[in-house]
């Protein structure tokens, strides 16, 4: 009987709530009317600042387009030349080594400083700010200009260097051999902002699992391998994929240190500066535009890669 | 946990910013034809602060001379002004006279971008033979020589001094003997200083090409194969070998520097090749007066060197800007005019009109003099003007540097990347 009048009690409700459930869609309508103008300024922003310039590159990067002359369409012969574009086929390897190599040991210094921190120092907003400081600056060109006089021939470090005895004339940033390397340090360098995101998130795991652990006698590497570790994952997770998208976007720093060139011997070439190189040196905006295509299905590659394997390491407490 | 997998995907975005950075600008309408007289015009130029002034001032007196021209300055600095430009003229807003440089004069001239200044009454009449044509573009006048430079190789009196080396005789000198002297310096110069510093570029390749019957470009495209590029490496090396000029990495961050800061300037290279219009930022730099030299002869002859004028910059006038007559006659008056010589002076290089320099001449420093003496002295040296660099080959300097570089670091040999920098240059180039 109980299931005959519950479905007969639904029965007799149902055109009600349909009413109730009109009236209820107007009213949210005019909310969200309110809501869609308080959004317009950003709306605004979305469509003719980022969505307009995103499609028309998409419809550039199949064009021959000069920047001077109107864009000609020639299919997808851009991207076919992609393949034989040997220069392209170094900067890709040049981005490449500078994200695999940068990012990971830029996390492992950020997290290494973030775990120091949070050992309950004093001044710690002190020392917070100091090695934040370096992000805050680093991608400016300041720094950038900085670094090409402190790694010149004859630059602070040789200086240092010769103090100690050291016949040093190393070119750290105009010898093919060790230029990228150096850019590779200034990204180390500015481990800022992960480090502050590492360290909000060891401030929220609660002490009582390492109280428990220590009673149980658990050394500090275990405790830090098993809860430290696990518990900040999905902070690790955070900043993994945004600093690879990030490093993947780097341009001013080789554009500075190498005066846009990607000297010496394109060892600086990053992707972005090849493709500025051949858009605004060489005119050739329509196979930069592809280009930047290129690199933004790279980039979504390695972001679907990293939340595909993030199933299988990053823990989630809730 | 602060962040969750959906606070997380706003992360996402970022990626849409990677393709965000290349987009034209929606085409600006243009309509409107130029009224006679009056006329509102945009003038870009790239410049330093004495050039900026004075240029803000030759303005304030045309505009005071002519009440119903409005001028609105954009001045700019050379390495972003190029991109500013591109981006104007893609959105339709270019300036109505543009400063240009000889390296994207045909970029733009031979795209329809710059005006036909003749058919608009422009005036080159008192110009000196072989400054004008640089300005021509299949066969139409888009830009007007602002100043006339060649390529100088600049020493250092003082170094050699010190090095108890005598000046040489740059009427006589060949590229060997070049070599040998700067090696000689540099044995005996001391403190760390070298022989010659930034020499090998475009400048000083067009030099050894044309004295051997080639050109960098020609009306055709690249004007040179690789066999003709092989003896040039090789030559390099000899000078690398021989200690004659610095170390691969110390040219590569010499090419980074602002002229003032460069190894002539601060004392620690003899020699540099530099363009004349350089040589008093660099006497101010170094802080004695530098000496002008011819660069070297295959012969030993000055009169095989196949020298020639460039544009230090040229004037150029938008095909799209609203009042051309106005623009023109702009321009006619900052070249043909007493009144803006001599708030000018020989800023821009040494003036192409000879009645202008004669009479700025004796307001000039004793190194402008100079210069304006060597420019007029090497007259019978001159050789036909080289053809502006076409489309796609503005950057060719970058180019053989990257090629030579790997020469100078033994990542290549001369043979190897000769051919594959001959490759690049012509594949650069748009047909």
């Amino acid at each position: 009987m109980s299931v005959i009048s519950e479905l007969s009690h639904i029965h007799v409700e149902h055109p009600q709530s349909d009413e109730d459930r009109r009236a209820q869609r107007k009213a949210a309508g005019r909310d969200n009317k309110a809501g869609y103008l308080f959004l317009l300024p950003w709306l605004v922003g979305l469509f003719v600042i980022t969505i307009g310039p995103l499609l028309a590159s998409l419809y550039l990067s199949f064009t021959d387009y000069s920047l001077i002359e109107a864009p000609q369409w020639i299919g997808v012969h851009n991207y076919t030349r992609m393949l034989g574009d040997e220069r392209l086929h170094q900067a890709l390897k040049v981005t490449f080594i500078y994200v695999f190599v940068s990012v990971p040991l830029q996390l492992a210094l950020a997290l290494a400083i973030a775990v120091l921190l949070n050992q309950g120092m004093r001044g710690l907003s002190f020392y917070r700010s100091v090695f934040y400081l370096p992000s805050m600056l680093g991608a400016s060109v300041a720094i950038a200009v900085l670094w090409r006089q402190m790694f010149g021939t004859d630059g602070l470090i040789n200086q240092v260097l010769r103090l100690f005895g050291v016949d040093a004339h190393t070119g750290w940033i105009s010898d093919p051999r060790y230029a990228l390397s150096t850019l590779i340090l200034l990204h180390i360098w500015q481990f800022g902002s992960p480090m502050v995101i590492f360290l909000a998130g060891l401030r929220q795991i609660p002490a009582m699992y390492y109280e428990a652990a220590a009673v149980d006698g658990a050394p500090r590497w275990r405790r830090f391998t098993k809860i430290t570790l696990p518990l900040l994952s999905p902070i690790i997770f955070f900043n993994l994929v945004l600093q690879i998208i990030g490093a993947f976007q780097s341009f001013t720093q080789a554009f500075i240190v190498s005066n846009g060139t990607g000297a010496p011997s394109d060892s600086t070439l990053f992707y972005t500066l090849y493709l500025y190189q051949r858009g605004f040196g060489q005119f050739e905006m329509g196979y930069a535009a592809a280009m930047a295509w290129l690199l933004v299905v790279i980039i979504a590659a390695f972001t679907a890669i990293n939340f595909y394997a993030s199933k299988y390491w990053v823990f989630y407490d809730d | 946990m602060a962040v969750n997998r959906r606070q997380f995907l706003t992360g996402g975005l970022a990626v849409a910013a990677a393709g965000m950075g290349l987009a034209a600008c929606g085409k600006g309408s243009s309509g409107g034809g130029g009224a006679s007289g009056s006329a509102n015009l945009q003038f870009a130029w790239w410049g330093n602060p004495v050039r900026n002034k004075n240029t803000t001032d030759a303005i304030a007196a045309y505009t005071k001379a002519h009440p119903n021209v409005k001028i609105s300055p954009q001045p700019g600095e050379f390495s972003t002004y190029w991109d500013k430009l591109a981006t104007q003229t893609a959105g339709n807003k270019a300036p109505d006279v543009i400063q240009m440089d000889m390296a994207y004069i045909a970029e733009y001239g031979k795209r329809g971008a710059l005006l036909d200044l003749a058919k608009h009454g422009a005036d080159t009449s008192k110009f000196v033979q072989g400054s004008v044509d640089s300005g021509k573009i299949d066969g139409k006048l888009v830009g007007i020589n602002a100043g006339i430079n060649t390529p100088t190789i600049l020493a250092n009196p003082k170094i050699f001094e010190q090095a108890k080396v005598e000046m040489p005789d740059d009427k006589t000198w060949t590229w060997d003997s070049l070599r040998e002297l700067g090696a000689e310096l540099t044995a005996k110069a001391g403190s760390g200083i070298v022989g010659m510093g930034v020499f090998f570029g475009d400048a000083m390749l067009s030099a050894f090409l044309r004295q051997h019957g080639k050109e960098l470009f020609t009306a055709n495209g690249v004007g040179f194969e690789a066999a003709d590029v092989v003896p040039w490496f090789d030559m390099v090396l000899g000078y690398q070998n021989a200690k004659a000029i610095p170390s691969a990495a110390a040219l590569t961050e010499e090419a980074g520097k602002s002229v003032d800061q460069t190894m002539l300037a601060v004392g620690k290279a003899a020699m540099q090749m530099q363009w004349s219009n350089q040589v008093e930022a660099l006497t101010k730099a170094a802080g004695t007066e530098i000496q002008v030299l011819r660069y070297p002869s295959m012969t030993g002859n000055a009169t095989d060197r196949k020298a020639w004028y460039k544009a230090s910059m040229l004037w150029s006038a938008s095909s799209r800007t609203k009042y051309p007559d106005q623009a023109v006659a702009l321009i006619n008056w900052w070249v043909n005019s007493s009144e803006c010589a001599n708030i000018n002076l020989a800023e821009r290089g040494v003036p192409a009109n000879t009645d202008i320099l004669a009479e700025i001449s004796p307001k000039l420093s004793p190194t402008q003099k100079a210069m304006a003496t060597f420019i007029a002295d090497i007259k019978p040296e001159l050789a036909p003007t080289p053809v502006a660099p076409p489309p796609g080959g503005g950057k060719l300097n970058d180019t053989l540097t990257r090629y030579q570089t790997d020469v100078l670091n033994g990542r290549a040999k001369s043979a190897d990347a000769a051919a594959k920098f001959v490759d690049e240059v012509k594949s650069n180039l748009k047909s």
